[in-house]
Parts: C-alpha cells; sequence; structure tokens
C-alpha cells in the first residue's frame, strides 16, 4: 500500500486528441496523493474516461505524461499495471463464462491474484459463483467487476463510471463495497461519475473535470469550507465562486440558511469553469 | 492444468459455433474420405479382374473394358471422380479455417468490450495473446491434421500402385502442407481481427486478405518453381511409335515451347513476343505455319516446364515452412497491433 499524502496518479500537461480533432483533454496538470476515495466528476465528454484510460495505458497521451506510482504507463506497462485495479464503464464480462470463470481468468492473468478475497467478497453479495455473467444483473456484473479490481490487491483502483447504468440500491451497494475495501485496504480509489450525488456519501477528495481541464482537485472538506458563506453575504445564495472579471457568482438555490451541497459546490465550479473558458 | 483449462473454456465459449461448424465441416469431409477409400478398395477387391488395369487411377488407354466389366467399372470412376472433388475440400479447409476460427478470436474481444478487462489484468499483452490462441491453434492443429490424413488415405486409396511420397498428384490437397496452411491463415486471420476489431468486418476482411495473400504467395512459389524446374518435352507419339511421355507424378510449373536455341517460352509468353506456335506434330515439333510443318522448319518443342516427383517431400516442406513463416510474420504483427491498440 501507498504512504498517505504520497503522490500516486499524476498528470503533466496532458493533452488528449482523438482522429476526429476532438480534444478530449486540453492539457491538464494533476497530482492525487494516496488514499481515500476520489470522485472524478463532470459533465459528459469532460474527459474522465479519457484520463483514466491513459493511466491505464489504454490511451496514448498526444501531449504530456502521465505517471501512476511514479512510472509511466506507456514506457512500463506491466509495472504500471501491477499497481492498477480497473473497472471499465461498461463491466464487459464474458458472457459465457461465469463468475468462477473470471475469477480463474483473472489469476490467470494477474500474477498474485487474490482469487479467495474476490470470491468472499461476492459471497457477502450473495452473488453465485457458479452463475452465468449473462445471468447476472447489471448491479451484480459491476460488483464482479470491481471484486475482480479488489482481487488484484492493487494499491490503486481506476472505477470508470461504475454506477452508471445502476439503480440507485445497487449503486448504494456498490459504494459500500467499495468504501469497505478501501477503508480496510488502505488503498487509493479513483471514482468517476458524472452525477456527484452518486458518489457523494463515499468521497473524500474531489476533482472537478470540465471543458478538459481540471477545476477543482481539493479534499471535499476544503472545498466546501471555501465556498461556504453565511446567510448575511447572500440571503438566498449557498455558495460563491469567483469569475474571471474578479467579481463574485453567486449560487442562488431556494431559500439560504443552509449549507451547499457537494452538488451545488461542483455545479458552481462547472458554472464559473463555463465561464472563465468563455472569457479566454 | 486448470489455467488451461480456463483458457480453453474461454475460447470454447467465446467460438462455440465458429468451433462447432468447423468440426462438423472437418468431422464430414473426413469421415467422407474414408468412406470413399473403403468403397474403391471394395469395389476393387469385389472385381479384380476388371478393375486390375486401373489400379493407378487411370483407365488402361490400349483396352476398352469388357461388357461384363462396365458397370462396376462405370460405379468405380463415379466414385474416384466424386473423390478427386472431395479432395478439393482439403485445399479449401485451411483458408476456411483461417477465416472462420482466426478473424473473430481477437475481434470479439475488442467488440465485446472484455479486451478491457483482460488487458487491465494482465501485465503482458503479449502473454495474453498468446494464450488465448493456443487452444485454437491446437483444435486448428487437430483438426488439420484429421485432414491432412484423411486426404493422404483418399488419394493412397485411388493411386494404389503410386509410391505418392514422391508424386505431385493433388498437391496441396493433402498432406503436410494442408496443415502449414491452416495454421498460416489462423494467424493471418487472427491480425486481421485484431487490426479491424470487430467480428463481422473482420471475418468478410480476413477472407480477403487471406485470399490476397496466397494468391500472391502462390505467385511467388510459382516463379520459386520455374527457376528450379527442368524442360521436358512433350509428344504424343514419337517417330517411333512410342507412346506419350506425360509425367504423371511431377509438378508442372508451365506449358509451352522449348525453342531451338534451349529457351523455355509459355504459350502466353510467345505469343506476347509475336512467336508464332499455331502447327504441332504428333512428335512435340511446333511450327509456325502449314508451310513450315511441310519444310520441317520447325521452331522449337511442344514442352513443360516440370519438377520431377522425386523431389515432392523437398517441396512440400519448402512451402510448408513458407506458410508458416506467414503465420509467424502474421502473429509477431499482431503482437505488435494488440501492445499498441486501445481495447474498445
Amino acid at each position: 500500500m501507498s504512504v498517505d499524502g504520497e503522490t500516486v496518479l499524476e498528470a503533466r500537461g496532458l493533452a488528449k486528441r482523438y482522429r476526429r480533432g476532438v480534444w478530449a483533454l486540453g492539457g491538464i496538470d494533476l497530482e492525487l496523493p494516496a488514499g481515500g476515495i476520489t470522485a472524478l466528476v463532470g459533465p459528459n465528454a469532460a474527459g474522465k474516461s479519457t484520463l483514466i484510460k491513459t493511466w491505464v495505458g489504454f490511451e496514448r497521451p498526444t501531449r504530456g505524461s502521465v505517471r501512476v506510482a511514479g512510472i509511466d504507463p506507456w514506457k512500463d506497462r506491466s509495472a504500471a499495471l501491477a499497481h492498477l485495479g480497473y473497472v471499465p464503464q461498461s463491466p464487459a464480462l464474458y458472457d459465457g463464462l461465469s463468475v468462477a470463470d473470471h475469477l480463474d481468468l483473472a489469476r490467470q492473468l494477474r500474477p498474485g491474484f487474490d482469487r479467495d478475497y474476490a470470491r468472499a467478497r461476492l459471497a457477502q453479495l450473495d452473488i453465485p459463483a457458479d452463475r452465468g455473467a449473462r445471468d447476472l444483473s447489471g448491479g451484480q456484473q459491476a460488483q464482479v467487476a470491481l471484486a475482480i479490481a479488489l482481487g488484484t490487491r492493487a494499491p490503486i483502483l481506476l472505477l470508470d463510471e461504475p454506477l452508471a447504468s445502476l439503480d440507485p440500491l445497487a449503486r448504494r451497494e456498490f459504494l459500500h463495497v467499495l468504501t469497505d475495501a478501501v477503508r480496510g485496504d488502505g488503498a487509493t480509489a479513483l471514482l468517476s461519475s458524472h452525477i456527484v450525488t452518486d458518489v457523494e456519501q463515499a468521497c473524500d477528495r474531489l476533482i472537478v473535470l470540465g471543458v478538459g481541464r481540471v477545476l477543482l482537485n481539493d479534499s471535499v472538506a476544503d472545498a466546501m469550507a471555501a465556498h461556504a458563506i453565511s446567510a448575511t453575504e447572500h440571503p438566498n445564495a449557498v455558495a460563491s465562486f469567483g469569475s474571471p472579471d474578479g467579481s463574485r457568482i453567486w449560487l442562488v438555490r431556494g431559500a439560504g440558511d443552509r449549507p451547499a451541497t457537494l452538488d451545488e459546490v461542483v455545479l458552481g465550479y462547472l458554472a464559473s469553469g463555463r465561464s472563465t473558458a468563455a472569457a479566454a | 492444468m486448470s489455467g488451461a483449462l480456463t483458457w480453453a473454456r474461454l475460447s470454447y465459449r467465446q467460438q462455440k459455433w465458429e468451433l462447432l461448424l468447423v468440426v462438423l465441416g472437418v468431422a464430414g469431409t473426413a469421415a467422407a474420405m474414408v468412406w470413399l477409400a473403403i468403397m474403391l478398395e471394395s469395389l476393387r477387391a469385389a472385381s479384380p479382374e476388371c478393375l486390375e488395369g486401373i489400379a493407378d487411377g487411370f483407365v488402361g488407354a490400349e483396352q476398352a473394358p469388357a461388357v461384363s466389366c462396365q458397370g462396376i467399372t462405370s460405379q468405380y470412376f463415379e466414385t474416384e471422380s466424386f473423390a478427386s472433388t472431395l479432395l478439393y475440400l482439403s485445399w479449401a479447409a485451411p483458408f476456411g479455417m483461417g477465416v472462420i476460427l482466426g478473424a473473430p478470436l481477437v475481434a470479439r474481444e475488442l467488440d465485446g468490450g472484455t479486451a478491457q478487462l483482460a488487458w487491465s489484468l494482465s501485465p503482458s499483452r503479449i502473454g495474453w495473446l498468446l494464450r488465448r490462441i493456443a487452444f485454437i491453434a491446437l483444435f486448428g492443429l487437430a483438426l488439420l491434421a484429421v485432414l491432412a490424413v484423411t486426404s493422404e488415405l483418399l488419394a493412397a486409396a485411388i493411386f494404389v500402385d503410386r509410391p505418392l511420397g514422391e508424386d505431385f498428384t493433388w498437391y496441396g490437397r493433402r498432406g503436410l502442407l494442408v496443415v502449414a496452411r491452416g495454421l498460416g491463415t489462423i494467424a493471418l486471420g487472427v491480425l486481421v481481427g485484431a487490426l479491424i476489431g470487430r467480428v463481422l468486418p473482420a471475418v468478410l476482411a480476413a477472407a480477403v486478405v487471406i485470399g490476397v495473400v496466397f494468391a500472391g504467395v502462390s505467385l511467388g512459389l510459382d516463379q520459386w518453381n520455374r527457376a528450379e524446374a527442368t524442360i521436358e518435352r512433350r509428344f504424343l507419339e514419337a517417330e517411333a511409335g512410342a507412346p506419350s511421355n506425360l509425367e504423371l507424378t511431377a509438378l508442372g510449373v508451365a506449358y509451352g515451347i522449348e525453342l531451338v536455341d534451349g529457351e523455355f517460352l509459355s504459350y502466353s509468353e510467345a505469343y506476347d513476343r509475336g512467336v508464332e506456335a499455331n502447327y504441332g506434330g504428333v512428335d512435340g515439333k511446333v511450327f509456325e505455319s502449314e508451310a513450315d510443318m511441310e519444310a520441317g522448319r520447325f521452331i522449337g518443342y511442344d514442352a513443360f516446364l516440370i519438377i520431377p516427383g522425386e523431389r515432392y517431400t523437398e517441396l512440400v516442406i519448402r512451402d510448408s515452412v513458407v506458410a508458416l513463416l506467414i503465420g509467424a510474420f502474421a502473429l509477431a504483427l499482431t503482437g505488435l497491433v494488440v501492445g499498441r491498440r486501445r481495447p474498445a
């Protein structure tokens, strides 16, 4: 496991342009310290998946570089992967294989894969090992994908919108398992989502990605505190943000006199980020 | 062992229908070959007096079958004709296996998104690829070996008295070359699938690529053979009345004229050069005109470029190595593609 505070994921001037000329990432700098669960949030097409895939070595940066535990995955993929567990956007399991087959396969592919640990996690959720992947619900498939990632016992977990297709109960269960595992193992998890409320309950840290760049990378507590306002500052606002021209943007959401939610803070960042981009 | 079983199970589950199709095709063809070989053998055993003269696969030109033998002779030739046709399947099967078994192998992983799971777990994509291919390659090898053996068995049942180890008859439709071509085309199919990443387009493209590559290889080998071939003058009947010298066991590389200066031209090359080769005599001499023929002014001899049957094993090994090298090259390229491409 990594030492808390040590940088485990890093991006330097990272830009990614796809073949059709679309820039998914516009030169971002980012460091993620070890420990806890970080939510990577942003609207659709903000570049969340692209960012995660460059760390996994699935996407090659057009400019800049990325590092996983200090290793460039494009220079030494196997060393970088040894630090990573990955849950893809759609759990993409082998249709014809059972859950147990998937764990066997993972053990074949990944040296040190802890099949018993993964199996125990699934047993806790009453997911039968002999059931075929195609017979599992979406939530169960996501749990199998998570159990495989956890079974790698990797110190860094990258989860690419695993909650997107799950119902609220399955989301809650997924996050519970993730939180439990990360807290227990001292791992670092980066969980992307475009719905902040999905991840709010689980994350300690927040990265807001918008317009292909990082708008916020801070602990949840600090982010909330930085924009908190008192009722005397604005009667109906719940948070305030700086705007490009130096004035303040007030986030007005109904009656004031209540703390802003994380969702609202993210909304504020996205709004001010768009203003900044427009001004630029 | 359990690891190998896991990969075998994955391959089977991923390509169940393709494997079933190939198994049925090969089993049906092999069973038909064995059955026809048994039929030919039993026909000969039933009427040795009628079929003795055709034991080498050709009816004796000097005698027509007796009236009492006409029924069984006719039945024998019908069976033999069907057997010859069936041997085309053992020529086509290796190419079909490349398309059906090779192309979907990596393409389905990319198409279905499972490559993301596998590649995020495996420290080496090459290691994954090799393990992923191993079962299909071994399975294909076993099926191709069945075809190779049964095709040899059928050929031996037709040409009872000819040593087929020194005979180019049905070259490429029997024996080792069937296996080597099959493995080469499977690797080519895998490469196309890895490049395209979608199952159906990969299957269609693999059919084209395999066809083009092996047509090119065939042209290249023809040139190689031509460089090594010897000229064999052909005559239907020598001046002295000797029978045709048609070399049945040799590999015919080209048919044309041996000019009087010793150069060999195929008839199409002769045409391109403006050499008129319109008249031929029974002794194999070729004349430009009727007047030349009457005057005895010939331009050369009707001739084949051949590789004699004694070199059969040598050429089978050479051509098999070429097919396997193509497969190895395709596999190396697949490794590069898999190592660099995005998984979905």
